[in-house]
């Protein structure tokens, strides 16, 4: 899931202070399961706004709210057309993907964002997600016994631990657990330590230049084969 | 703000706009169960919430006769309660009664016009015949009601004793029926059905009821001293009082035996034996009843078949012999003996009480079945003879009062379809009925409660006056009963399918762990379970979960739209709003003392549960002006829903939260008796009025001095 | 033969003694040439610490360089915290250039301990992976695979921690980095003689040759601040307790005698090469430690 968090509020009237009509635009897949911009958020950020300008006195926005199923893909976006051309802008609660891919579909429009999107994670439990992945496209958690390193670990390295470990926790964030000590013990119990005695050569941080793409699709050359 | 782009746009698919708001309620078990269908969840419900009057209203409707009801109803409804499955059925006949004698039913008076000129008579003036008078007469029909006897009311009125149905009660009723303008002619016995045409009736209603008692066929069956038991009570309930012995046996296990040895006991008699064919368990009279009777002194001998009556001039006493089984393998009645077992009992005084048939005179050629019934079509009520229809014990055997209620009811809808020519406009249930018993998942996170007894006379104060037994409930004793209902099938659902994440909120904050996922991996909410606590209504962040009852969708918004626009009209500042739980106004504790010392300034918008509290809900109530919001709840302990306070707190943080963003003190938000502090509430409410009073000044002053 | 003096040293039989001079945030190092000056002919060789904790300093190769002016042997302290493969590997053909023939291979402190909170984490490589990368220069090619115009060669040294409340994970990364081509280690810091000892007693099988590191302590408070706050640090309980029962301004005496103390035992012992003393930003009292260790002027040069 991605998971996000809800730009300080004062930062998002900010962000609107120069537009009047703005459409509050909520997602309904990753942001709604992470509670940052579905449906009841965005009526309650577009309540916030309402009231704040009312005690206010001096802003004139107007406001709209909607949400699409998803803003990542564009066909989602259609039923937006016919009003888009009425508004002076558009908060997006949606992540970074879907800021960008409303942005691109109405490139006459400003498009706002909502929430700072944060990272790749999982619930541990109710109301609280953890980062779980960093989307390195080099996945070796078959090596660590499913968790990741260079997310969990703080500098992210192969061949761990680091000797800044203690009482299972991390040196840079005593509330969060030394990976290396994880991985050393889920290893051990599935007797797989070797995995842990075996040289990691350096990353390939190839993958992380911006910005990257998969394709599914085969190129097709006719001819020969191909008739 | 433009509503209309946000109500157009309130779904996905392009239908959804277009989908009006549906009751999506099931229909529960008690109501399945009940023979004239009443909305009982409804009326519980508003017993709960403190709304008698309008609970008595919800009970008129479906009901002729709500406090004949409320007294002597065998309550199938509770039987199919859903509690029970918790720990006991809610006492929804205590309940009713209840809600008539509050409401003071006996002073409606009910109107009518005639509408139409066809009339029709009715033969007999039982709870079959009564009903379909009043059903007729509403329908706007002249109507006729024969009856043999001097007095209306059939066993209502000479069969069940006085300590079960008051005459009074009964005599409302019918005096009622009068002043809706239905003819009585009593004293008056229909012996020939021709004559009732002849008379310009154009359709007739038989209802004569079963009232011939059965003989035991035995030797010494005639002799003084013995007596059917339908005689028996017949003569005490009209005033006579028969001369029983002081040493009383009644022969027979049903509700009628009871009666009458109940009866007997508080006439001259000493000593009470009942003795019956069937097992303890077998016993077809009502558990209640049979209960009562042994707490009054009456002892059950179970088992035995008669086999002589003894004495000379007068009975001395009545032989047995064991009763080995009452039914064959197929269910039938087929008693086996083991006759060597044997035991007798000395009596002066024998009453016999085996069953009872009806008696249908030849001449109105009635086609008669087993049983000497008369033989009907179970839907349209009519029998061989054109315009002729039949319900009641007369058709059904001896059976219970609701149930001739609603053939009553049921036979005037399908006489007024014959004479106005329609086919039976068969109601069809719209809704389906809620299946299923409640997980075991389920019932262990359900708060085990005592459930709330009708106060009864002692047994020694009941033993010699025909005062009723069972008294009224106090006003706390119902509402508490009434809360502990579990509001079958009007919970919550994910209508909006389409909406769902499928993120588990629901799943995870439900306290009773109703919605699952399916196989398929979609979140199911099975309405079977959900206990209609409202929870997952106010957490699901795509909002795709409602509540099933129209009603309740918008309940809170309208409450404080309403508590606004009187507020406004009012002009008292600073303006505070207090949302308050409605089932905890009106009930015991700490929260109906807050509501009676809402001062001047405070208003409160009743809601169903805490749990059902927005923040978005609290942020519009600042938004028109409140200057302080208060939530005030039962109490966790209290509330009949787990987790309810916990989560109401959680949407006071999130709204404090956005207060703190838009300027206003989070401190102007208070949760009031959702926990136990020290503080008492009403004081709580004091110093929380005091403390918003000074943000108010402080504010208007500084408001001026911006100026 | 020899990479480097400091090689030949670890070559001998002799109880070596290295120490580590932090050089400061500016650009006023009178006060780090005056450690290097006092030191220089005490100690075996001398480390220059690099962004010690994740604080911003004057470079370790810089202080290198400047060690190598005094006459004295360098040891580079390198972390893969801040500069990546190619910084890392460009450092060490400048190091070898300018004389410098050790290098400590480490991973670094997280950014989130120092006072750079915002900086970017580098860890291009870790510490296993800046040996094998030292190895492979020393083949003469880079890690990109390219042959280098002139191969540098290194005495390759490593930290362990042997004082860690978890020890087998450690204990992997130690063979790690012996199989990496590591020859020496410096350990974290060691308070308790039995630790080292039981820690020597498994790490006596591989041929690399061990320096037990000493810290030096001044206050309990300071005692209780690193173990709180310094990763790689544990200080037991007792010498804690044993800090914070001496009167007020003694602490530091009272530091120096439970350095030199152990610095004893471990001698006599003989049960590892060396010690590698830190005094943590008191570089000055660190000959009145060799004193009292019996490891005084002329017992090593």
């Amino acid at each position: 899931m991605i998971v996000a968090e809800q730009k300080p509020f004062q930062e998002i009237r900010g962000l609107i202070a120069s537009y009047e009509k703005i459409l509050v635009l909520g997602c309904g897949t990753c942001m709604t399961v992470c509670g940052a911009g579905g449906e009841k958020e965005v009526s309650l950020l577009h309540g916030a706004l309402r009231i704040a300008q009312a005690r206010g006195g001096d802003e004139s926005h107007s406001f709209l709210e909607y949400t699409v199923k998803r803003q990542c893909d564009s066909e989602f976006l259609d039923v937006l057309e016919d009003r888009v051309k009425e508004l002076d802008a558009i908060l997006s609660l949606g992540c970074g993907v879907g800021v960008q891919t409303v942005a691109a579909r109405f490139p006459d429009t400003p498009v706002l964002p909502g929430v700072n999107t944060t990272f790749m994670g999982a619930a541990e439990e109710l109301g609280v997600w953890d980062e779980r992945c960093a989307a390195c496209g080099d996945c070796r958690l078959a090596e660590t016994a499913g968790i990741c390193p260079i997310t969990r670990c703080a500098k992210g390295i192969l061949n761990g631990p680091c000797a800044g470990s203690k009482n299972g926790k991390c040196e840079a964030n005593k509330d969060m657990d030394c990976a290396w000590t994880l991985i050393y013990k889920r290893l051990e119990r599935l007797g797989q330590l070797e995995k842990m005695r075996r040289y990691y050569p350096p990353r390939n941080f190839r993958t992380i230049p911006r910005p990257r793409r998969i394709t599914s699709k085969a190129g097709i050359e006719l001819g020969g084969a191909n008739g | 703000m433009d509503s209309a782009l946000h109500d157009t746009y309130r779904s996905y698919s392009s239908n959804a706009a277009k989908r009006p708001s549906f009751d999506h309620t099931f229909v529960p078990p008690c109501q399945a169960a009940c023979p004239l269908h009443m909305e009982i969840r409804e009326y519980v419900d508003l017993i709960a919430q403190g709304r008698v009057m309008e609970a008595l209203q919800v009970i008129r409707e479906d009901n002729p006769f709500p406090s004949i009801c409320a007294y002597i109803c065998n309550h199938p409804c509770e039987d199919a309660c859903r509690r029970g499955q918790i720990d006991k059925p809610i006492a929804i006949r205590a309940l009713k009664r209840f809600a008539v004698e509050f409401g003071g039913d006996r002073v409606i008076q009910p109107e009518a016009e005639t509408t139409h000129e066809e009339r029709v008579a009715i033969v007999g003036s039982g709870s079959a015949g009564l009903s379909a008078a009043y059903y007729l007469r509403k329908l706007g029909y002249p109507v006729t009601v024969f009856e043999a006897c001097s007095e209306l009311g059939g066993m209502l009125r000479a069969g069940i004793p006085k300590y079960r149905l008051p005459r009074e009660v009964l005599d409302t009723e019918v005096q009622r029926l009068i002043q809706m303008g239905v003819e009585i002619r009593t004293n008056t016995r229909v012996v020939s059905l021709d004559l009732l045409f002849d008379m310009d009736y154009k359709a007739v209603f038989i209802t004569v009821g079963a009232a011939q008692s059965r003989r035991l066929g035995i030797e010494g069956e005639d002799k003084p001293g013995v007596v059917d038991a339908i005689t028996f009570l017949r003569e005490v309930n009209l005033g006579l009082r028969p001369s029983i012995g002081e040493s009383v046996v009644v022969v027979g296990g049903g509700n009628v035996a009871v009666d009458a040895a109940r009866t007997a006991l508080r006439l001259d008699a000493k000593e009470v034996d009942l003795v019956c064919l069937e097992s303890r368990q077998e016993m077809p009279a009502f558990e209640s009843d049979i209960q009562a009777a042994v707490s009054e002194g009456i002892v059950i001998n179970c088992s035995w078949g008669p086999r002589s009556i003894v004495g000379d001039d007068k009975v001395t006493g009545i032989e047995f012999v064991r009763c080995t089984s009452v039914f064959d393998g197929e269910g039938r009645f087929k008693p086996s003996f083991d006759e060597s077992v044997k035991t007798s009992f000395t009596a002066d005084t024998l009453i016999i009480a085996i069953g009872q048939v009806p008696q249908i005179p030849e001449d109105f050629r009635l086609r008669i079945g087993r049983g000497s019934t008369i033989r009907v079509d179970p839907v349209t009520l009519t029998t061989n003879r054109e315009g002729v229809f039949a319900g009641g014990d007369a058709v059904t055997g001896p059976a219970t009062v609701v149930q001739a209620l609603a053939t009553g009811r049921q036979a005037a809808f399908r006489i007024d379809d014959y004479l106005q020519h329609r086919y039976p406009l068969v109601g069809k249930e719209e809704k389906e009925s809620l299946l299923g018993d409640l997980l075991p998942k389920t019932v262990e996170m359900i708060r085990k409660l005592n459930r709330f007894e009708p106060p009864v006379l002692p047994p020694q104060a009941r033993a010699k006056q025909f005062e009723p037994v069972e008294l009224v409930y106090d006003w706390e004793s119902a509402v508490n009963e009434a809360r502990r209902c579990l509001r079958c099938g009007m919970g919550a659902e994910i209508l909006f399918q389409d909406k769902c994440a499928a993120c588990l909120t629901c799943l995870r904050v439900c306290p009773y762990h109703v919605p699952y996922l399916d196989d398929s991996g979609t979140v199911q909410i099975p309405a079977d379970q959900c206990q209609a606590c409202g929870i997952c209504v106010g957490e699901c962040p795509a909002r795709a979960i409602v509540l099933r009852k129209p009603q309740d969708r918008r309940h809170i918004d309208e409450e404080l739209d309403h508590a606004l626009k009187t507020a406004a009209q009012s002009k008292s500042k600073p303006l505070i709003i207090g949302f308050c739980c409605q089932y905890g106004l009106y009930g015991t504790g700490a929260l109906a003392r807050l509501w009676r010392q809402a001062k001047a300034g405070i208003w409160i918008v009743p809601v169903l549960c805490v749990a059902k509290i927005e923040a978005k809900h609290i942020l519009r109530a600042f938004e028109m002006g409140a200057e302080g919001v208060f939530i005030a709840g039962c109490g966790q302990e209290q509330c009949a829903r787990e987790d309810t306070a916990f989560w109401a707190l959680q949407r006071i943080g999130k709204a404090r939260k956005v207060l703190a963003q838009i300027g206003l003190e989070p401190k102007r938000l208070q949760a009031i008796n959702l926990y136990p502090t020290e503080t008492d509430p009403a004081k709580a409410l004091d110093e929380f009025t005091e403390q918003v009073g000074e943000l108010y000044l402080a504010s208007a002053v500084g408001q001026e001095v911006k100026t | 033969m020899a990479k480097s003096l400091f090689e030949e040293k670890l070559n001998s039989d002799r109880f070596l003694v290295t120490t580590e001079v932090g050089p400061p945030k500016g650009v006023d190092i009178s006060e780090m040439v005056h450690h290097i000056e006092l030191l220089k002919d005490k100690v075996d060789a001398i480390n220059i610490t690099d962004h010690q904790s994740s604080v911003m300093r004057f470079p370790s190769l810089g202080g290198c360089l400047l060690v190598k002016e005094h006459g004295g042997e360098p040891i580079l302290q390198m972390t893969t915290r801040d500069r990546n493969r190619l910084a890392l590997q460009a450092d060490l053909l400048l190091a070898y250039s300018q004389g410098i023939r050790n290098v400590l291979c480490l991973t670094g402190d997280s950014i989130d301990v120092g006072d750079h909170k915002e900086a970017r984490p580098v860890f291009d490589l870790d510490s296993v992976q800046l040996i094998v990368t030292v190895r492979t220069m020393e083949s003469g090619k880079d890690l990109g695979g390219t042959d280098l115009k002139g191969a540098p060669e290194f005495c390759i040294g490593a930290s362990v921690h042997p004082a860690a409340d978890f020890i087998e994970p450690q204990l992997i990364k130690f063979e790690k980095k012996v199989a990496a081509g590591a020859q020496f280690f410096q350990t974290q810091g060691v308070f308790n003689f039995d630790t080292l000892r039981r820690f020597m007693q498994y790490a006596r099988q591989f041929d690399v040759k061990i320096l037990a590191g000493i810290i030096v302590l001044a206050s309990a408070r300071m005692a209780q601040y690193m173990n709180d706050n310094v990763p790689g640090v544990i200080v037991p309980q007792a010498v804690i307790d044993e800090l914070a029962g001496v009167e007020k301004g003694k602490g530091l005496q009272k530091g120096i005698e439970i350095a030199a103390g152990l610095i004893k035992t471990i001698k006599e012992a003989n049960v590892c090469h060396g010690v590698h003393i830190m005094a943590v930003g008191r570089e000055s009292i660190v000959p009145e430690i060799l004193e009292a260790a019996g490891l005084g002027i002329g017992a090593h040069v």
